[in-house]
């Protein structure tokens, strides 16, 4: 049942390399964050039942209603809509897409090691190469951020394929998520636009040599 | 260790809600005594060596050199914080001394650390902190450089949670302990093991100033006050390093060791690269300190990539560079004070307007350029013997090239600040020479190590650099 619910996280990275609504990105992480529930409710269930409930809890609340829910307040106060056109196009997004899938599978083929849940591995290296494709190809601040949240989802899926040993790792991962992604989201929502009004990442030039 | 994580927190915390400056400097004198509480009881009360907290800290050599080292960049940081930072907001302050503390004891936390997981958390933690003091001034360019900062390290820091939950995976699941980790990666699979580094060296270098994240430290440097940036570009930079350091003794028991060594020296010499040609670049003195830093991350990477004497040289390099950097951090807060900025091509004249300074800028110039009896020369020139001893003559043409340039930057820019005429209008506030004497004494015990290395510290750092 697990297996499924991973393909459809893979195909929601290849759509968010080709997407270009920025609601389609929050609607992209609100999906991933229900299947990452899923995932690690599924995957989990050999941990005590209070640890369960706190990731299962944690992950629902925060990846799959609050950061999406953050996301579309941005969108509305904001006013931006899609990633700019002098970004790169769809075609060149799907072609690094899904370069970076091939680069994930042939490094998970050539590692084939017993130690590791190798299709956990293998997505994970996706989700991070994808999100880093996003932030370094598009230049809306917004898309850097999605890029980002996209990272943290890849670091968490790898957590949960070992959080049965280990589930203090995986309550790490879930800290660093709320620590961080609200703070960003919230800094970017009452600072960045009301101070330096720039929603895109090109303006952001003021420090430099 | 708890104890002191609680004591040390109780007191940081306080500082945010004290109503009055005596009460704020009260409140940084009680946190300085609970830092030098924790290392009498490390230096005379027989808890070197310990474990703590289950395993999960531990008073080792490195740690303690590095905490001792902490311990007396932050007290001046927070000295000097409080004259240069007299006519702020008492709300900026308090919040701005908080912060500091909070991210002295968060890069202790990582100093200590016996645990990948845990060294992470204290990490990911003085990037909370370190991103309040950037955005001290709450100016447009500060919040640009507060974001980015944020915004990469958080990036780096995830990347590197990757790697170690690759690590992790390794051990199956019984401990991320250093010792159990180092144990269990003996027989594991060396393309799972690269990337593993590849991952934690990316996101640790931006702690540690190195290539290929190294640019957010120079932002945070440049946007933070002077005193903070001391810290950041000093006690910070040092936990980024102690924390590949660990990670690199990991390594040495695998069979990708010699790869790793090689990715080590690359990123050291890229780094080392970056910052001379960018001190010719920069347009301000804090970014040109900020690229120095890099450059010397650079050489103390390379001569772990090198090995051998290179390890123990590399440890001795970012003891001495601590004293070195945060000294011209200090003196540039002063600068601040006279010209209100710090733009290269405007400011001079300044041996006249305060001679302590200026010589404490000439001084640092030749402690960082590592002109003898800089103790940075002791551990460039053991890097270039061990990288003739090891025929790598590639290697040894870089470094020797790349450190011309690094001279002849450091002696054109500072020589022109304290010699040429000054183009600026100067600050109405004055000199506080005070300051200026206080952290020429930071100097003074760089310049002591360079000709007298005493046998103690000797022995940590053979200790430390022993695999």
């Amino acid at each position: 049942m697990i297996l499924p619910l991973i393909l459809l996280y893979v195909i929601s990275l290849v759509y968010l390399a080709i997407t270009e609504r920025f609601r389609n990105f929050a609607s992209i992480m609100a999906l991933q964050g229900w299947l990452l529930f899923a995932i690690a409710l599924m995957r989990l269930h050999a941990i005590s039942p209070a640890e369960l409930t706190f990731i299962a809890v944690e992950t629902l609340l925060f990846k799959g209603i609050l950061v999406p829910a953050l996301l579309f307040a941005v969108i509305r106060k904001t006013g931006i809509s899609r990633v700019k056109s002098s970004g790169t196009s769809q075609f060149q997004s799907l072609l690094l897409s899904v370069a970076a899938l091939v680069t994930s599978a042939s490094v998970t083929y050539l590692i084939a090691d017993s130690t590791t849940d190798l299709v956990f591995f293998g997505v994970a290296l996706y989700a991070l190469l994808s999100g880093l494709v996003l932030i370094v190809m598009r230049s809306r601040i917004f898309s850097h951020m999605v890029g980002f949240l996209t990272i943290e989802n890849g670091v968490f899926l790898f957590s949960t394929a070992i959080g049965v040993e280990m589930p203090l790792l995986i309550n790490a991962a879930i800290l660093l998520d709320i620590l961080m992604s609200v703070l960003m989201l919230g800094m970017f929502f009452t600072k960045i636009d009301r101070k330096i009004h720039a929603d895109d990442a090109d303006s952001l030039t003021r420090v430099k040599d | 260790m708890i104890l002191y994580l609680i004591a040390s927190i109780a007191v940081a915390s306080a500082a945010f809600v004290v109503r009055s400056r005596r009460a704020l400097y009260a409140a940084g004198l009680l946190f300085y005594a609970v830092q030098i509480a924790l290392l009498g009881a490390l230096c005379w009360g027989g808890l070197a060596g310990t474990r703590h907290a289950g395993g999960l800290f531990v008073f080792d050599a490195p740690g303690t050199l590095f905490y001792l080292l902490l311990t007396v960049v932050s007290l001046y940081a927070f000295h000097h914080s409080e004259a240069y930072l007299k006519e702020s907001r008492f709300n900026h302050l308090r919040t701005y001394t908080g912060l500091l503390l909070l991210l002295t004891t968060a890069i202790a936390g990582a100093y200590f650390a016996d645990n990948l997981a845990l060294t992470w958390v204290f990490l990911e933690a003085t990037t909370l902190c370190s991103a309040g003091l950037i955005y001290y001034r709450r100016t447009a360019p500060a919040l640009e450089a507060a974001w980015k900062y944020l915004f990469v390290c958080s990036t780096g820091i995830a990347m590197a949670y990757l790697g170690i939950l690759l690590l992790a995976s390794a051990t199956r699941g019984e401990s991320l302990g250093y010792e159990a980790v180092a144990t269990a990666l003996t027989a594991s699979n060396p393309l799972y093991l690269k990337i593993a580094f590849l991952l934690i060296l990316c996101g640790y270098s931006c702690k540690m100033e190195l290539f290929p994240l190294y640019t957010v430290g120079v932002d945070a440097n440049f946007a933070a006050p002077a005193p903070a940036s001391a810290l950041i570009s000093t006690g910070l930079v040092n936990a980024g390093f102690l924390a590949i350091l660990r990670i690199y003794r990991l390594y040495a028991s695998t069979e990708v060791f010699g790869w790793v060594r090689g990715v080590l020296l690359i990123a050291g010499l890229l780094s080392l690269a970056v910052g001379a040609l960018f001190l010719r670049r920069t347009n301000n003195y804090k970014r040109f300190l900020s690229y120095s830093t890099v450059e010397n991350m650079g050489i103390a990477a390379i001569g772990l990539g090198i090995g051998g004497a290179g390890v123990w040289a590399a440890v001795f390099h970012v003891v001495c560079h601590t004293f070195v950097k945060s000294s011209l951090f200090l003196q540039m807060g002063v600068v601040r004070q006279v010209y209100d900025g710090y733009r290269i091509n405007r400011l001079g004249d300044y041996m006249r307007i305060n001679r302590v300074g200026a010589v404490g800028l000439l001084i640092g110039m030749v402690a960082l350029v590592a002109f003898p009896p800089s103790p940075l020369f002791v551990s460039e020139l053991m890097i270039l013997s061990e990288a003739a001893a090891a025929e790598r003559w590639w290697v040894l043409a870089a470094i020797l090239l790349l450190t011309c340039i690094v001279i002849y930057s450091f002696c054109a820019r500072m020589i022109r600040l304290c010699y040429q005429p000054n183009q600026d209008q100067l600050h109405p506030s004055g000199v506080d020479k005070a300051l200026s004497w206080s952290a020429l004494s930071l100097l003074a015990i760089a310049l002591v190590m360079g000709l007298w290395q005493p046998a103690l510290l000797q022995r940590i750092i053979t200790e430390i650099a022993t695999l």
